[in-house]
C-alpha cells in the first residue's frame, strides 16, 4: 500500500511540476523564444523541406510561407496564433489570442527551428454570448506585466509553452516519417463471385 | 486512515492532470460544450431621494439590488454551433418579453464555407452599441438611444465576410422588436448591417431594420482603439415610428475611454437624445418634440474575475417634463451614482 500511495504522490508531482515548467527561452533581442536544433543523420535538406511544407500546410494551413533557399540550406517562415484558455472543465472556454512568427531551417541531416514574436489579444464577449478578439490591444508577451495579471501571464506563458512543444513534437513526426500517400479503398464486387 | 490517504492522493493526481489540461493547446477538433455567463449586483442612489433616469436597468433606488444571472451554453461540432443564453433576475425581466422564458439568445448557427454563415433563432439586436450583459458593456447605466432601440430581434440572416475588412449581413425577422413569436403573424423586419474597418483598429456597423409594425431604425456603430489605451466609440440613430403612428427618435452618443492601469479604465458618455413631434411617444425619454442630453462618468476597476463600476450621471432635460427634484417639483436635471460588482466567468 505504502509503495502504491509513494508511485501516486510522485505521478502527481510530476505532472503538476510539468504544468509548471517554463519551456520558453529570452533571445538576444529580450523576447521570448521556444528554439530547439534536430539532428536527422541520413534526411537529406530536400527530404526535411519537402517534409517541412508538408508538416506547415497541415497544421497552419491557412499562413502563407514564405521560403528562402541558398546554398546547402532552406528556411520556411510565415506566422499562426494559438487560442488561449481560462477555466477548466465545462468552465473552460477561450480568453484571447497568441500570435506568434515561426522560422525553420534546413541543412543536410539537420534542422532548426524556433518560435518567437509571441503577442497576446485578449477576447471580450460580444452580444451574441461569443468570445471576440479586442480590436487594437496587442500585448507583446515580455510586456505584459504591465497589462496583466501576474496569474494570467503564468497562464499564457503555460500554453504558449505547451503549443510550442506540440508543434516540435508534430513536426518532428512529420520529419521522421514520409508522408502517407492515399491509398485507394479495396471494393468488394458483389456480381463476381 | 489509508483509505482516506488513498482517496486524496487521487484527488490531487485528478487535479494534476486537469492542470495539465489547461496547457495542451487544440490545434484541431470541435470545441467542447461550454458554459460562460455574469452575475450582478449594484447600489444607485439618485440625488433627488427618488428615482428619476428612466432608461433600462439599475431602476431601484437606495438600495443593493440584483441585476440578473446570466447563464450561456454553447457548442459547436463541425461547421455547426449553437448558443443558448438563459438569465434570471430583474435586469433580464426587464430586458425580455415573456416573462418565464428567460432567454436572451437561442440561435443555431452553420457555415456554409469559411465565408458564408447562416443564423437562425432568437438573437441580441445588431443595432446600436450597448447591450444587455452587464459583462459585455462598460457603462452600467445605459443610455437613451439603447432603452428605445430593440434589444433582440428573432429571424434568419445571412452574413458572407468578404475579407477581414468587409462584411454583410441581411435578415428577415419577426414583425415586432424582443418578441418570441411574431405579433401578427407576418416575419417582415428587414435587417442588415454593413461591416467596415476603414483602417487598423477602427471598426464602423452600418445598420438598419425596418418593418411596418417595429418601424425603421438606421444606426451607426462605431469603435476606435485609437493607442492601446485609448479608444473611442459612437452611436447615431434615427428611428421612424411604424405604420399608423408619426414621429420617432435620434440620437447621438460617444464613447472615450483611456485606460489607467493593468486594472483600471476610466470612460465617459456623452448622449443627446430628441423626440421627434408625432404620435410615436416613449416612457423612456422626453415627451414628442422634446430632448434630453446626459454625461456619464464610469470607472471599471477589474480584480481578477471581478469588474467594479462606480458611476455618476447627469441628465437635462430643459424643458422640464422628465425630472422631479426632492421636493417633487419638476426640475430640469437628475444626477444618480452607481457602484456595480460583475463576476464574469
Amino acid at each position: 500500500m505504502k509503495s502504491l500511495i509513494t508511485a501516486l504522490v510522485f505521478i502527481t508531482l510530476v505532472k503538476v511540476g510539468f504544468a509548471q515548467q517554463e519551456l520558453l527561452s529570452f533571445d538576444e533581442h529580450n523576447k521570448y523564444i521556444y528554439y530547439q536544433v534536430m539532428d536527422m543523420p541520413g534526411f537529406p535538406a530536400d527530404t526535411l523541406h519537402n517534409r517541412g511544407i508538408c508538416f506547415l500546410k497541415t497544421v497552419v494551413p491557412k499562413v502563407k510561407l514564405k521560403q528562402t533557399v541558398a546554398a546547402g540550406e532552406t528556411s520556411i517562415s510565415g506566422a499562426g496564433k494559438l487560442i488561449t484558455y481560462t477555466g477548466i472543465g465545462i468552465m473552460r472556454h477561450e480568453c484571447g489570442e497568441i500570435t506568434y512568427l515561426f522560422n525553420i531551417e534546413i541543412k543536410d541531416q539537420k534542422y532548426r527551428y524556433w518560435l518567437t514574436g509571441f503577442t497576446f489579444t485578449p477576447y471580450k464577449r460580444d452580444r451574441y454570448d461569443n468570445q471576440v478578439p479586442e480590436p487594437g490591444v496587442e500585448i507583446p508577451l515580455e510586456a505584459a506585466s504591465t497589462k496583466l495579471d501576474k496569474r494570467d501571464i503564468t497562464s499564457y506563458l503555460n500554453q504558449t509553452g505547451a503549443f510550442c512543444k506540440e508543434f516540435g513534437d508534430k513536426l518532428k513526426l512529420y520529419m521522421v516519417n514520409a508522408p502517407k500517400k492515399d491509398e485507394s479503398i479495396k471494393k468488394i464486387v458483389t456480381d463476381k463471385w | 486512515m489509508k483509505k482516506k490517504l488513498l482517496l486524496l492522493t487521487f484527488i490531487v493526481s485528478a487535479f494534476g492532470l486537469s492542470l495539465k489540461a489547461q496547457d495542451t493547446v487544440k490545434t484541431t477538433g470541435d470545441a467542447p460544450l461550454v458554459l460562460n455567463g455574469s452575475v450582478d449586483t449594484y447600489f444607485k442612489s439618485d440625488f433627488s431621494g427618488h428615482g428619476n433616469i428612466p432608461t433600462s436597468f439599475a431602476n431601484e433606488n437606495s438600495s443593493i439590488s440584483i441585476g440578473m444571472i446570466d447563464l450561456g451554453l454553447k457548442k459547436s461540432v463541425g461547421n455547426a454551433s449553437f448558443v443558448g443564453e438563459l438569465s434570471f433576475g430583474p435586469r433580464s425581466d426587464q430586458s425580455i418579453p415573456t416573462a418565464g422564458y428567460h432567454i436572451q439568445n437561442l440561435y443555431v448557427s452553420y457555415n456554409l464555407t469559411s465565408k458564408f454563415n447562416l443564423t437562425a433563432g432568437y438573437m441580441s439586436t445588431f443595432i446600436g452599441y450597448e447591450v444587455i450583459s452587464p459583462a459585455a458593456n462598460f457603462n452600467y447605466s445605459t443610455s437613451y438611444l439603447f432603452t428605445n432601440g430593440p434589444f433582440q430581434n428573432a429571424g434568419f440572416k445571412a452574413t458572407y465576410t468578404f475579407s477581414d475588412k468587409v462584411s454583410l449581413m441581411a435578415g428577415i425577422f419577426n414583425d415586432g422588436w424582443n418578441v418570441y413569436q411574431s405579433v401578427g403573424g407576418r416575419v417582415n423586419t428587414f435587417g442588415a448591417q454593413l461591416m467596415v474597418v476603414p483602417v487598423k483598429n477602427w471598426t464602423v456597423y452600418l445598420n438598419v431594420a425596418a418593418g411596418p409594425q417595429s418601424g425603421t431604425e438606421f444606426d451607426v456603430t462605431t469603435n476606435y482603439q485609437i493607442t492601446s489605451a485609448f479608444k473611442l466609440g459612437l452611436n447615431y440613430a434615427d428611428f421612424s415610428a411604424p405604420s399608423g403612428t408619426t414621429g420617432g427618435f435620434s440620437g447621438v452618443a460617444i464613447y472615450p475611454q483611456i485606460a489607467v492601469s493593468k486594472a483600471v479604465t476610466l470612460g465617459l458618455r456623452g448622449e443627446i437624445f430628441s423626440t421627434k413631434t408625432g404620435t410615436w411617444a416613449t416612457t423612456a425619454g422626453p415627451a414628442p418634440g422634446d430632448k434630453v442630453s446626459g454625461i456619464t462618468f464610469t470607472a471599471n476597476v477589474k480584480a481578477g474575475p471581478f469588474t467594479f463600476i462606480p458611476e455618476i450621471r447627469f441628465d437635462n432635460n430643459s424643458a422640464k417634463t422628465m425630472f422631479t427634484d426632492g421636493g417633487g417639483a419638476a426640475t430640469s436635471s437628475a444626477s444618480q451614482f452607481v457602484l456595480a460588482a460583475v463576476y464574469a466567468f
